[in-house]
């Protein structure tokens, strides 16, 4: 009897449901198809061989949980309100609350279950849609692969009826405590501030600004300090991040709260009395909202940023330290096996075997100080070629030939770094290299793989004629390293490099046949661990060997993944943005709808109407962008950080400018469909 | 007297060619200044129509409506909203307060929407609503206070802008007995100390009591017309009954 009375009454309410219902199948679809990528094979393998990967994978899984959570909540507790004046008649009438509350769990348990079903189907097409979307974004050749996956079906389902019935207990447990007289009247109460005096208010204000001041800083060394320190700073920073933002919002309302009821001339000046109760009306609940959109937009441009810099790193990064499609290092000068080797299997274009040389530090590195890549580089030795070699790298690169007079000097570095090297050497244009003073007539940026393979960021160029004492130093260098005073045997180049270009990309057969032609020696190793001193052996070999091609496909799949997941995560938190600020007005609108009826009853006319509510979806869908905006700059450089050695800070900016105006755009177009549709709603029953 | 509203020949028709319902049938009357004019009848006899019609929700299908000199059955489309907020006062049966708002500033709304200046409105709200005895309640939101007070409320919002005429549809409606009595009289009060021009709509016998004139509708016609002249309430009571019951088979309706 109770259950036809209450489906009927359900069926009654079709419209309210119908906005609970897409709610659920909406989170779910979105839960799932995050599921789905975080149990792919492909995240698996990157997990597995990145600790601190895996640990981010978690970190997001909670904020989604979180945030679904409270999605739910915020339906299910609208439902319960809308039909409060029911369950309360129905306990006038004399029907125990028990039954009531049994009545509504088993309604929900219904509903959920049914909108679990949709979600996953919905899931499913879901994330083929963001797949491709991404896929032609990124134009990139390789493919995560997901396909319909029975396990992220099963985190799914468990995430979700975890969530659902700890929500389902707690309406229970509302439907149980609350007075039949607070149900009937329900609806029309307003929402009490949660921090009541000032003082209480200023300060959880400040611990917010200190929260999220922490945790850009922690965040921060976690990026810097190249530690296994690094996975818990963020984590700590991410957990700070979460509570300043909620924390800042439920203060800052507060503050507009005692704005407002401490000044009459300004609570009366046009709408603002209408704007202000309206948001006050729902404090609590806006708050918090406010805190979880802010929290998705952090979320949002950090993941939008994350993948654009993965995207420059892998171009920038092969650009710059792959010139040559084959690139090999050694000891000695043999490099006949080497050469017949890469005749034979490749379409070999043009090869050359030249000299590095070491010598000591020249000064050259102070370019670097005060900047983020300070420590960074080897400053202990400096990096040493000569000009034929040079012109005949650039012949092969096509660059043209560059000519020195006796005396003079070029240093060629890393795009990145050679604006630094600009400024140094406008107050230090002479430097003294192996005991003779040298000019440097200019500092070049071309990419001759200056990441190690020629030279740490930048090499220094030198006329022929000075090779011979060059010579000397790198000699005296080798032999006295060893020395405690000049120990710098472990900065030194092997010396003898060889580059060819070849017509076609070479692959990681080849690439694994070219090291296996080095030699290899055992080498005794003596250290001292925890002061006891201990011999192990290590395998060394004789140089080493890098192809473009190994590392394209290598990298390909690294970044390819990351950057997929930073903007697949980023699209489903505008989704989840879009759902959730959907729902919030649509579910009040039939409040508003009552209230701005009145208004022109009294003799509002539509032009104001339709102004005043500009206002207030305005507030809604602008404030909750002021904190992710400003905090999310200097997270995003932090991270970006550990990418400038291949990506230019003009980049990082361009990257964030780029995000930011995507979000815009996509949020402007919804901010827009909003408008017009809750104008509609309000004008359109006229 | 002045007159302040003019109603001639209005006629209101719904439905289509084949089948029209005259909701009004030719009304007219006249409101002077300072009058508490009451309008009884029936369900279906077109009262709440009629109001709808004066206070520009609803538009006439013939005739022409006055508010002094202003004809507003041809006021333009864009230009209603203003005309309402300036010259027109509502109460409501369901007191149409906002939740959201205090009692204090459910009052200054409609100040606001006129944008009177803030400094002013302060003193104009705690004014009226000392005239009408809710200033102990100010600082309380509608759902914690009693229906008599709402709509003391409703009538202070309808009068502090000193609009030109007071439209109320069935105030005492969602009111007791006691209440009731208690907003009339304050009604009564506005209408005699404030000058106020009220015109009700009602189908309770004693709140028509405390009008000084009333119309009778019927089937979308004036019916009948009395005035209360110098007779006491409670004689005037007893003539609505009697009218009321020449209305006929619909006169238990009206009880």
């Amino acid at each position: 009897m109770l259950g036809k009375l209450s489906f009927r009454n359900a069926k009654r309410q079709a419209k309210d449901y119908v906005i609970y219902f897409i709610t659920v199948i909406i989170s779910v679809a979105l839960m799932f198809s995050f599921n789905s990528i975080a149990v792919s094979s492909d995240i698996k393998e990157l997990s597995s061989s990145m600790e601190y990967f895996s640990k981010a994978i978690t970190g997001i899984s909670v904020i989604i949980i979180l945030i679904m959570a409270w999605l739910i909540n915020y339906t299910m507790r609208f439902m319960l309100e809308k039909r409060s004046k029911e369950f309360g008649t129905y306990e006038i009438l004399g029907i125990e609350k028990k039954s009531i509350s049994n009545m509504f769990t088993l309604e929900n348990l219904i509903i959920g279950g049914i909108a679990f079903i949709i979600g996953i189907v919905v899931g499913t097409f879901l994330y083929q849609v963001l797949n491709s979307i991404i896929m032609n974004l990124f134009n990139q050749p390789y493919q995560i692969e997901i396909v319909f996956s029975l396990k992220a079906v099963g985190i799914t389902a468990l995430y979700f009826f975890g969530i659902f019935v700890l929500v389902l207990l707690n309406c229970r447990r509302k439907i149980k405590k609350t007075k039949v007289y607070d149900l009937l009247y329900l609806d029309k109460k307003n929402e009490n501030n949660m921090i009541k005096n000032s003082k209480g208010n200023i300060v959880t204000f400040l611990i917010s600004v200190i929260l999220l001041i922490s945790a850009v800083v922690i965040n921060h060394q976690g990026f810097t300090n190249a530690s296994n320190m690094a996975g818990r700073n963020v984590f700590i920073a991410i957990i700070m991040l979460i509570l300043g933002i909620y924390l800042f919002y439920i203060s800052i309302s507060s503050f507009i709260v005692k704005r407002y009821l401490n000044n009459k001339s300004r609570k009366y000046k046009k709408d603002n009395m209408f704007l202000y109760r309206n948001l006050i009306s729902k404090i609590n609940t806006m708050s918090v909202m406010m805190g979880t959109i802010a929290l998705m937009f952090t979320i949002i441009l950090v993941g939008g940023n994350v993948a654009l810099l993965m995207n420059n790193m892998l171009n920038n990064e092969i650009e710059m330290g792959y010139p040559f499609e084959i690139m090999i290092s050694k000891e000695d000068n043999d490099f006949s096996k080497f050469k017949e080797y890469i005749s034979e299997n490749t379409d070999v274009k043009d090869m050359y075997e030249y000299r590095l040389y070491n010598i000591r530090k020249t000064g050259l590195s102070k370019a670097f100080e005060g900047t983020q890549f300070e420590g960074m580089g080897v400053e202990e030795i400096e990096t040493v070629m000569s000009l034929t070699d040079y012109n005949k790298l650039r012949e092969m690169l096509g660059y043209e030939k560059v000519t020195l007079k006796d005396d003079e000097i070029i240093i060629n570095s890393l795009k990145t770094v050679k604006n630094l090297f600009e400024k140094y050497i406008e107050e230090n244009n002479t430097i003294k290299i192996a005991d003779i003073d040298v000019k440097i007539k200019e500092i070049r940026g071309e990419n001759l793989a200056q990441i190690g393979f020629n030279g740490y960021y930048y090499t220094i160029i030198v006329p022929d004629n000075l090779i011979p004492m060059i010579a000397k130093e790198d000699e005296n260098l080798r032999n006295n390293s060893g020395n405690a005073e000049e120990d710098v045997a472990y900065y030194l180049d092997f010396g003898y490099n060889l580059v060819a270009t070849t017509e076609s990309m070479t692959d990681e057969k080849f690439y694994d046949g070219l090291n296996e032609l080095f030699e290899k020696k055992e080498l005794i190793v003596a250290e001292e661990i925890n002061g006891e001193e201990q011999e192990y052996s290590v395998e060394v070999t004789s140089g080493y060997a890098q192809t473009k091609g190994e590392r394209m496909s290598q990298a390909k799949s690294f970044y390819a993944i990351i950057s997929f997941l930073a903007f697949y995560i980023a699209l489903i938190f505008v989704m989840a943005t879009a759902t959730l600020l959907a729902i919030q007005q649509l579910s009040d609108s039939e409040k508003y709808k009552y209230r701005y009826e009145l208004l022109k009853k009294l003799g509002m006319d539509e032009l104001e109407i339709n102004r005043t509510i500009f206002k207030q979806i305005l507030f809604y869908f602008a404030t909750p962008m002021l904190v992710p905006i400003v905090i999310s700059i200097p997270i995003i450089l932090s991270v970006g950080g550990i990418f400038t050695i291949a990506v230019t800070m003009e980049e990082i900016f361009r990257n964030m400018l780029i995000v930011l105006g995507m979000l815009i755009l996509v949020y402007g177009i919804y901010f827009i469909a909003t408008n017009v549709q809750f104008d509609r709603n309000i004008n359109g029953s006229r | 007297m002045k007159k302040i509203l003019k109603v001639d020949q209005i006629q209101k028709y719904y439905g289509n060619k084949d089948n029209i319902t005259k909701a009004i049938d030719g009304i007219s009357f006249d409101v002077e200044e300072g009058e508490f004019i009451g309008i009884m009848g029936a369900s279906g006899s077109g009262k709440t129509t009629l109001l709808n019609c004066i206070s520009t929700i609803d538009n006439v299908s013939a005739g022409h409506i006055y508010l002094e000199e202003q004809d507003i059955t041809e006021i333009k489309e864009e230009d209603i909203a203003k005309f309402r907020r300036k010259n027109l006062g509502f109460i409501f049966q369901d007191f149409n307060l906002l939740d959201t708002l205090t009692i204090e500033e459910n009052i200054a709304l409609i100040l606001t929407i006129n944008k009177v200046h803030e400094k002013e409105i302060d003193k104009k709200v705690l004014e009226i609503a000392k005239k009408l005895g809710i200033d102990d309640i100010l600082n309380k939101y509608p759902y914690q206070v009693s229906g008599g007070q709402k709509q003391r409320c409703a009538s202070c919002r309808a009068i502090v802008n000193n609009p030109k005429i007071i439209l109320a549809d069935e105030p005492t409606g969602s009111l007791d007995s006691k209440a009731a009595r208690q907003l009339l009289e304050i009604m009564e009060d506005m209408n005699k100390s404030m000058n106020a021009t009220i015109l009700m709509v009602t189908h309770d016998p004693l709140s028509a009591s405390y009008c000084s004139k009333i119309l009778f509708l019927k089937d979308g016609k004036i019916f009948n017309k009395i005035e209360k002249g110098d007779n006491e309430r409670k004689a005037f009571y007893n003539e609505i009954l009697d009218v009321l019951a020449l209305l006929g088979g619909d006169a238990r309706d009206v009880r």
